[in-house]
């Protein structure tokens, strides 16, 4: 197909040729194509099939309206492929069809419609039920869009944007671009979405005049320099306007040019006050096939010539309801298109200056009249015209059929600001009936179509939004209002919506096939509000999100029903451009911590895994029972890295009453030298946090939480003291000490080969505490702790020196064979001491007592002072509550797994953590259980997901299983 | 046993051409083909205090007033002094060398908390605005200011210490510093299409100086 290469208003570079494959075949579009358009040039015409019936379907609208030209682009379903833009080597293939897009052998189901009424599948094929499942496989093999690939891998960057502007400007035509000029006056910042990859919005591809004689392209180009060149207006072009939130909150994607590092990015702008832009679509026009290939609206077709240089079609009749229709016939006429008649629906009210034109032109103009009926088989050949009212009809021949009933202003925004919607009987359009606050609107979607008045309409929105974001306005704002009143306003619109017919193909929705006779099928089964109607027929719920059928159906409806009310507008959600999930998710950043050893542990052979905001080494090798890391601490020494341990000092004169309040100990007994093991509770007494505390001096403490618990450590301790006016300050120094657990008989002499303290039991006992230094530099804070039940160091060492210091440890340990032990070896290990992990062998329902730590708690401390202290006063007489044992399976081979139930008759527990013990050759674990069955040598029944009826057993045992004096760890 | 060797919790995968040994920081100075910016400079080695206290203002912290409102800040003699709340700031000395800690118990040094990254040049905000919801190039904020927010959706301290509306200046953020390997790797994927590359303290200190007359 010949392209016409020299019009000024073309958007393509004929030079720079791209290719794409369709059906095994190359063919060759340009720079600037969208791939529909590409295709469109190389011959192609039926693009697609519908969703239901099978039916062919081609080009009609250029801004993805419906599903007509869905396609599957490098094997990703769904591709609106009439707004992709074509990159070169693209593979596109048809999708819901069985053969090709122009041979379906589904296409027989069209003949099938009479079997398909609205809301058949609510109401048929449900009995019996067992028919449902067989019914459902069926339909979803025949009807549908596209099919992704379970193994398909998303492919590019998807980018996020956050932006800041005082004034957002949705839509990138003549008004948007007046109106954000007019708002970058008074210096504000201003950002301008356009959703094509070009400004100029309906002034880019028209060639009729402004009123001083400048064609309205060049105008459009005129203004677009001018936006891009000042400084404050952040341009965003192919950016689509996708969400509309509270306080302005601007959401919207942008596709990617071939050069840049996005494929698509997600923007959010937080804007101070938003000029609406969008303007109008075609509101089609509805008759018989009106969606056969070769049916196509008045501003397709007309840039389909201007914008990518090529000519629709060769004989044309145009069926339409608004000047710009009878624009584009002049238009095209001069382009080379034959026009066999222009029907326009409107008796009157034409503009004269295109009538005149028309007839120098010869061309034959039917007023009130109107297509009824495309005919052809999988490209039109024929159409008849009729009379508005159906009495005479006449057919003309062709192969493009260019309908449009009128304009429908794009509205998204402002609904999903929450505006109320209603109609306008001059415009015919459904418009905000109150604006929300600050957001104002511009161009034609005020019914407007003068191009001065639109440019009018654009500075005054813009000067309006800037004085709304804080600007000083007023007195411009006040010479654009009365600028802007002396030029046309809104013009009459259109009002028909259906071609006299039965409807039985005339379709009001593209997308779910769906036609005007289940329109009035629907409401004849009592439907009567627009929005049901749309749930129970379909009609706006496919990818176009409504654009076909979003005017034509309230006002159908209001038709159909003869209601005396104004027809109400169905809503609309976001996105109200559908795009990938992808660009949703974003870039996708994994924020995760590394402590200070990350990288020796995975030097070391950490195998890693994410807990928490950590990455942390969960195992050493292959061997996720870890055996060898166990026995090695149990024999020998290991060194686990423990710096996610939440790290906190405290300070201030009232530092010892915060403790005192959260902790369930009495805090004022924490000594200097020593550590003190405590808990924290919440109101019910449940366990929330436990760690050690060590004193730093007079109400100057450095106290340890859990890993998981350390983000929320120091609001937990404000807000427990939030009335009480104390004076304490907290600092979190989690980040701030790397953590090093030396642990195992061997662990002292090691320690002494790196400090120069003493480190007999006698002056480091169990749970002293010491501060040293290490080669006069590095200072440490050191814990005589025994959490996997062994002689154990904890070693606090400034973060940028933890690795120094496990340098040196692993050097000293060489010839014990020190090795790295990873956060499941500890757990083992822990377990088999039966200390306790907080939310692993507790849950919302178990308090301090129940997991054994009563004593901890100090009852003489004011109950009313300690969180907590009065539930765990009453609950200490409660009966039947969850408490936490010791279990050993009666078979040691076969380790209960996490979760499991203990069950009777009725859930009574569940397993908290079993591991096989390579220390004490049993399978034993701890177990949360009604207190009845607390009881030792109880016999407990387990059952396990999928294990097909066969049932554990285990008996409560003593705790703890290893070294119960804790002689090990004390000596 | 070995040199005692401090390590950064931000790793560049460029190597730095100049570098000398500070206090046990191996501190680079200069990275090849630093370019014209925008610049990312790790300043972990630089000293960071926390002062919390009910009379915070009446503190004087590197000789400097501590300001009055949340969020302003003061910066002078390569100190900067950020006011975060009723009771605490943060303190940032720029310098080669930090001055004592005062002997008050308000103090609290927190140099091995955090990652501690300058991001600063042409460009620099708008690599921000990939990474951070916050308006930095806010018209009624003057530079230097503080926000206390999530960057990247790691609650930060960012202290603006620059701004254009062209997007170029530049700003300091501090995280905690576990976050250092991802917020790095963040940053510099989100600075690829300015041409965002690691620089030495040099480079920084050209520009803090400049800041500070």
């Amino acid at each position: 197909m010949n392209r016409l290469n020299q019009l000024p208003t073309l958007r393509i570079n004929p030079s720079e040729k791209l290719s794409l494959s369709y059906r095994g075949k190359s063919y060759q579009g340009v720079a600037g194509d969208t791939v529909a358009t590409a295709l469109y040039a190389n011959g192609v015409r039926v693009f697609a099939r519908s969703l239901k019936y099978h039916r062919p379907r081609g080009l009609y609208s250029l801004d993805g309206e419906c599903s007509n030209t869905c396609m599957d682009v490098n094997s990703i379903p769904n591709i609106r492929t009439e707004n992709t833009l074509l990159k070169d080597g693209m593979v596109v293939k048809e999708q819901n069809v069985m053969g090709s897009a122009d041979r379906d052998w589904l296409s027989f189901i069209d003949k099938l419609d009479w079997m398909m009424p609205a809301g058949f599948y609510y109401k048929t094929m449900h009995k019996p039920a067992s028919m449902w499942p067989v019914a459902m496989k069926q339909i979803r093999k025949a009807a549908g869009l596209g099919v992704i690939s379970a193994d398909y891998q998303m492919k590019g960057q998807y980018d996020e944007l956050f932006l800041k502007a005082e004034v957002t400007v949705i839509g990138g035509g003549a008004a948007g671009m007046t109106a954000a000029l007019a708002a970058a006056e008074s210096g504000q910042r201003v950002v301008l979405l356009e959703s094509r990859p070009h400004l100029g919005g309906c002034f880019d591809y028209r060639v009729s005049a402004t009123g001083d004689g400048t064609p309205l392209y060049e105008r459009a180009r005129e203004l677009a320099e001018k936006v891009e060149q000042t400084g404050n207006i952040r341009v965003f072009k192919h950016t689509s306007m996708v969400g509309a939130y509270n306080n302005n909150l601007i959401t919207g994607f942008q596709v990617g040019n071939a050069d840049d590092v996005f494929t698509e990015r997600y923007i959010e702008i937080r804007s101070n006050s938003v000029v609406v832009a969008t303007g109008c679509i075609e509101r089609p026009l509805i008759f018989d096939h009106n969606e056969r290939p070769g049916v196509m609206q008045a501003g397709c077709a007309h840039r389909m010539a201007r914008t990518y240089g090529l000519l629709p079609g060769s004989e044309a009749v145009f069926s339409v309801g608004h000047d710009l229709g009878l624009e584009a016939a002049v238009d095209l006429f001069d382009l080379g298109l034959k026009i066999n008649c222009v029907a326009d629906i409107r008796e009157d009210g034409q503009n004269a200056e295109l009538m005149l034109a028309l007839a120098e032109r010869k061309i034959p103009v039917l007023k009130g009249w109107v297509a009824s009926k495309a005919h052809g088989s999988k490209k039109v050949e024929k159409v008849t015209l009729s009379t508005v009212e159906g009495t005479v009809k006449r057919d003309f021949p062709c192969d493009l059929l260019v309908a449009s009933a009128g304009l429908t202003p794009v509205t998204g925004p402002f609904i999903l600001a929450q505006a109320k919607m209603g109609y306008d009987s001059h415009t015919g359009y459904f418009l905000p009936t109150e604006l929300p606050a600050k957001m104002f609107p511009a161009g034609r979607i005020t019914g407007i179509n003068n191009p001065g008045s639109i440019e009018a309409s654009g500075r005054l929105a813009g000067l309006k939004a800037a004085a709304a974001a804080g600007a000083d306005m007023g007195k411009t704002v006040a010479d654009a209002e009365k600028a802007a009143s002396t030029l046309p306003g809104p013009e009459r619109g259109c009002k028909l919506v259906t071609a006299p017919v039965k409807g039985r193909k005339s379709f009001i929705c593209f997308d779910e096939d769906t036609t005007i006779k289940n329109i009035k099928q629907a409401i004849d089964m009592g439907f009567d509000v627009p929005e049901l109607i749309k749930r129970f027929t379909s009609a706006g719920t496919g990818p176009g999100q409504g654009g076909i059928p979003g005017h034509n159906l309230p006002l159908f409806v209001a038709k159909y029903t003869a209601s005396i009310n104004t027809p109400v507008p169905t809503t609309v959600r976001p996105p109200l451009v559908p795009t990938f999930l992808a660009t949703y998710a974003g870039y996708n950043h994994h924020m995760f911590k590394h402590t200070p050893l990350n990288d020796s542990q995975k030097a070391d052979g950490g195998i890693f895994r994410n807990i928490g905001v950590w990455q942390r080494a969960r195992y050493f090798s292959d061997d996720f029972e870890c055996k060898e890391e166990i026995l090695n601490v149990r024999n020998n020494v290991g060194m686990l890295d423990g710096s996610t341990l939440g790290k906190f000092r405290i300070h201030g004169p009232d530092a010892l009453k915060a403790f005192q309040r959260v902790y369930v100990s009495d805090m004022s007994k924490v000594k200097e030298g020593r550590i003190k093991y405590s808990a924290m509770c919440n109101d019910d007494g449940c366990v929330m946090d436990d760690g050690v505390v060590v004193k730093l001096g007079e109400n100057d403490y450095y106290f340890t939480t859990s890993s998981g618990r350390a983000g929320q450590t120091v609001e937990w301790i404000r807000y427990h003291t939030r009335f009480d006016g104390w004076d304490f300050h907290l600092v979190n120094l989690t980040d701030a000490m790397g953590v090093i657990n030396l642990s195992g008989p061997n662990a002292r002499k090691v320690l002494a080969k790196v400090v120069d303290i003493d480190l007999s039991n006698e002056a480091f006992p169990f749970s002293g505490y010491k501060e040293f230094f290490i080669k006069d530099t590095i200072f440490v804070r050191a814990m005589r702790l025994g959490f996997v039940g062994e002689i154990s160091y904890e070693l606090h060492v400034p973060s940028s020196c933890t690795q120094a210091v496990w340098d040196m440890l692993k050097e000293a340990g060489a010839e014990f064979g020190i090795r790295n032990f990873g956060v499941e070896a500890q757990n083992v290990l822990r377990m088999e001491k039966c200390h306790i992990i907080l939310g692993q062998e507790s849950e919302q329902r178990t308090n301090l007592l129940d997991v054994g730590l009563g004593f901890l708690w100090d009852r003489k401390k004011a109950d009313a002072k300690t969180v907590g202290a009065v539930a765990l006063r009453q609950a200490e007489k409660d009966v039947g509550r969850l408490k936490l044992v010791g279990i050993s399976m009666e078979d040691d081979t076969r380790a209960a797994r996490e979760g499991a139930l203990i069950v009777d008759n009725k859930v009574r527990g569940y397993v908290a953590t079993m591991r096989k013990s390579f220390t004490t050759g049993e399978a034993v674990g701890m177990a949360l259980v009604e207190s009845q069955l607390a009881d030792k040598g109880t016999r407990l029944e387990i059952f396990e997901d999928e294990c097909n009826g066969v049932r554990l057993y285990a008996r409560v045992v003593p705790m703890p299983f290893y070294d119960p004096t804790g002689e090990r760890m004390k000596n | 046993m070995g040199e005692i060797k401090r390590e950064s919790p931000v790793r560049f995968t460029a190597s730095p051409t100049k570098s000398e040994v500070r206090d046990n920081w191996t501190v680079a100075l200069e990275y090849d083909e630093e370019g014209q910016g925008p610049w990312l400079v790790d300043l972990a080695h630089k000293t960071r205090w926390d002062l919390q206290d009910n009379k915070v203002g009446e503190q004087r912290p590197g000789d400097l007033t501590v300001p009055s409102a949340p969020g302003d800040c003061t910066f002078a003699n390569n100190t900067l002094v950020n006011r975060m709340n009723r009771t605490q700031a943060s303190i940032y000395h720029l310098g080669a060398a930090a001055p004592a800690m005062p002997d008050f118990s308000g103090y609290t040094d927190v140099t091995e908390s955090t990652v501690f990254l300058a991001l600063f040049g042409p460009n620099a905000f708008f690599i921000a605005e990939k990474l951070a919801s916050l308006d930095f190039l806010d018209p009624a904020k003057t530079a230097p200011f503080l926000y206390q927010g999530p960057f990247c959706h790691v609650p930060c301290q960012i202290v603006t210490l620059e701004k254009a509306a062209d997007g170029a200046g530049g700003f300091l953020l501090t995280c905690s510093r576990g976050y250092g390997d991802s917020m790095v790797h963040a940053i510099l994927e989100a600075g690829v299409e300015f041409g965002l590359r690691p620089a030495g303290e040099n480079c920084f200190n050209t520009w803090a100086q400049g800041l500070q007359g």
